[in-house]
């Protein structure tokens, strides 16, 4: 599944270079705890060791950046098609599905360009690229899909946009709330329903739309 | 490092007071108002073990909540006033007061002063602190310790204000404990340039903590007039900001995280030459690590939110890179830890010492929460899986409680013979260091398994996923084990005070069994 985010290529060597400065770190603390020859460090080595780091902080910002810009780099594009906020008729632009989101508390609800609305539920195709308009109106929310390994915050009065590839397999995946938001936080969960062609025309018979949130 | 006398007095770690029976001559009176340093300190450490008994308490019971999910035993409201109860007490009651009471006994001795400058202000900020936690129980806010707005202003609470002007008597508070520590600084015996590495860490942070605690201050102030609907200047609904809450509060909490950390730094740098009897691998280094890490605190602040969805701007950038630079620093001070354990044999006295025991499993514990943070500086990475996870949470406690708890926990295990006359149970406390380490390596493990997983945080109940529900049970069977090793820690500190050996002269002095039975004449 292709997603700029995925852990994968440049952000998994990162992620590696952490386990083994970690393990390296612990294996020079056993050493000095536990080797019998003793060592008296010269002074160069340290700053061998800053440069090191250097280099690393060099690494890791450029990795960040260039897998950052080219998720984003999309959404510019969108953006100069785009109408205003959540209007209506407007260009999908490179996207197969544009769904504007409204983060309340404490649900999310989706909604279609042809104005359909869909509490907790975004329903999507195998493998679409979907381009999601997110909004809060109340407080700061929080919006994640694990599959999607996407996760990003709302601040009340903005229009944050993230777009994801839709998993290939048909299926109901989770969407969360990572920011506390209220009492009603942990409820506040939905479904990236990926429908496939054979389910294409049943709609959402099959949907406990009710399932995840209540007001317990 | 020719000069023998400069590293002698840098060391600042020499026998300096007597054991004895501190706490049992202590009279109420005493005890409450007396601004003996000895005193202060040892009130500060006694209230922070009942703050962290409070804490632990409410960890035990919302992590028993999380161990399975679909069962409640908690409802969310009482949950969420557990969690925000747990974070603040922890952090303002708990670490801080702690490691700052610890540097209270150091400093007077360490820098020659024989006597805290201004206790009269550490003794004002231990009553507001007092009162500010008195606040909170009284209010029980529930909107976590961050209280981003609007949220915090609508929880429902009818007693919400108390939590807002809990967070100004923190401020305030801390504001006092920085002016003491920078005070006693600047004062240290012979000028900065000589002084042990203690003075630089209490005049770096006590910098920070003055600077940090004004954007604190108008927090608490903020949300209580937003609250009275005095002012709007954080609820969007009525023309407020919700970044500028984050802006200035975030000035705030990323210092707050070297608030306690520094200290831990210090106290570690004070108890490690102590214990294996020569001098730290570089004193410079650790001067730079210090100053290095004041400049860094504030400005990078911004990486605790994403501010904008334009998240890779020119400013996010440079906060993400200062974030990371921040390492440098933290290098620093490991690496020279690391150097000097490795410079001569480690004496068996240290070996055998309970502090000094404490003091390298929380070196352990910064490589291990500390390594991590280099994906969590990353803008791209935190957008991915990091961003209020578990992840955060795994790291924070690694840093708070693997290093800095337990660093502060090695002050008072080093203290113990000072202020009680007597030592402590050797096994008792050996089964307390081995119950906090394999407790807290499960828990933190468990939390950044979660992290990694997408469990979100502030949740009271969560849907059965098998990756969650593992992961929690194991965060909770590692808090069981951390509250089972601090009960044998509390009772090991309350009997031995009685029943412990008596210590007379020195109560750590440097021997080596080898180095003893090669040379028996002596």
């Amino acid at each position: 599944m292709e997603n700029a985010l995925g852990l994968s290529g440049g952000q998994a060597t990162l992620i590696a270079i952490t386990i083994g400065f970690t393990v390296l770190g612990l294996a020079g603390l056993a050493a000095a705890m536990f080797m019998e020859r003793r060592w008296k460090v010269s002074y160069s080595f340290e700053f061998l060791f800053i440069i090191v780091m250097l280099v690393l902080v060099y690494y890791a910002d450029w990795n960040s950046k260039t897998t950052y810009k080219a998720y984003q780099a999309e959404l510019r594009d969108w953006e100069e098609v785009a109408g205003t906020p959540l209007a209506g008729e407007v260009d999908r632009g490179a996207f197969d599905r544009v769904l504007n989101v409204a983060a309340f508390q404490w649900g999310f609800a989706f909604i279609t360009q042809d104005k359909e609305l869909s509490r907790n539920a975004a329903i999507v195709k195998p493998g679409e690229k979907v381009l999601f308009r997110i909004m809060s109106n109340d407080v700061i929310h929080g919006f994640n899909i694990p599959v999607a390994n996407i996760v990003a915050e709302i601040d009340p009065g903005d229009v944050r946009e993230l777009w994801i590839r839709a998993p290939d397999t048909p299926g109901k995946y989770l969407i969360q709330c990572v920011n506390y938001c209220g009492v009603g936080h942990a409820q506040m969960k939905a479904w990236l329903v990926v429908q496939g062609a054979d389910e294409e025309n049943e709609e959402t018979s099959q949907l406990d739309r009710g399932e995840v949130i209540s007001n317990g | 490092m020719a000069d023998k006398a400069l590293d002698q007095k840098r060391l600042g770690n020499l026998p300096h007071w007597n054991p004895e029976d501190l706490i049992g001559k202590m009279t109420l009176k005493s005890l409450l108002f007396s601004d003996d340093y000895r005193h202060i300190a040892v009130k500060g450490i006694l209230t922070s073990l009942v703050m962290l008994a409070l804490g632990g308490i409410m960890a035990i019971l919302f992590r028993t909540e999380l161990a399975v999910p679909d069962v409640q035993i908690l409802g969310a409201r009482v949950y969420m006033t557990l969690m925000t109860l747990h974070g603040m007490i922890m952090v303002f009651g708990f670490l801080i007061p702690l490691i700052v009471s610890v540097c209270y006994f150091f400093m007077p001795k360490v820098l020659g002063h024989e006597r805290l400058i201004w206790a009269k202000a550490a003794q004002l900020s231990y009553w507001l602190l007092i009162l500010a936690a008195v606040l909170l129980v009284i209010g029980r806010p529930d909107f976590t310790w961050t209280a981003y707005p609007p949220m915090s202003l609508r929880t429902g609470n009818p007693l919400l204000w108390t939590g807002y002007l809990a967070i100004f008597l923190v401020a305030v508070s801390e504001f006092l404990a920085g002016a003491v520590l920078l005070r006693n600084a600047l004062e240290a015996r012979g000028g900065l340039s000589g002084a042990p590495l203690i003075a630089w860490a209490a005049g770096t942070v006590g910098t920070l903590f003055m600077v940090s605690t004004i954007p604190l201050a108008f927090i608490g102030l903020g949300l209580l007039t937003d609250y009275l609907e005095m002012t709007a200047y954080f609820d969007p609904a009525r023309g407020g900001s919700v970044k500028f809450f984050l802006y200035v509060f975030w000035s705030y909490g990323h210092p707050a995280v070297y608030l306690p950390f520094v200290p831990a730094i210090a106290v570690l740098y004070t108890l490690m030459p102590r214990f294996l009897g020569h001098p730290m691998w570089s004193y410079w280094s650790g001067v730079a690590a210090f100053i290095l890490l004041m400049l860094g605190a504030i400005p990078i602040g911004p990486h605790h939110f994403q501010p904008l969805y334009t998240v890779s701007g020119w400013y996010e950038r440079m906060v993400q890179i200062l974030t990371l630079l921040v390492f440098i620093p933290s290098v620093l001070h490991v690496f020279n830890w690391i150097a000097t354990l490795f410079m001569e044999r480690i004496p068996t006295s240290a070996r055998r010492a309970v502090p000094f025991k404490f003091m390298v499993a929380s070196i352990g514990f910064i490589i291990y929460g500390g390594a991590t943070a280099f994906i969590n500086a990353q803008i791209s990475i935190d957008s991915d899986f990091i961003h209020n996870t578990y992840w955060i949470p795994a790291h924070f406690h690694a840093m708070f409680f693997g290093f800095v708890g337990q660093m502060a926990i090695a002050g008072v295990y080093y203290l113990y013979p000072y202020i009680t006359g007597r030592m402590y149970n050797q096994k008792l406390a050996n089964s307390h260091f081995w119950l906090w380490q394999i407790g807290l390596f499960t828990k933190i493990s468990g939390m950044f398994l979660a992290g990694y997983n997408y469990f979100p945080r502030w949740v009271y109940d969560y849907p059965p996923l098998p990756e969650w529900a593992s992961t929690q049970f194991m965060i909770t069977v590692g808090a069981y084990l951390i509250g089972l090793g601090f009960i044998l820690f509390l009772y090991n500190f309350a009997v031995s005070a009685s029943k412990g050996s008596p210590v007379e002269g020195d109560p750590w002095p440097v021997e080596d069994d080898a180095v003893a039975a090669a040379t028996p004449a002596e």
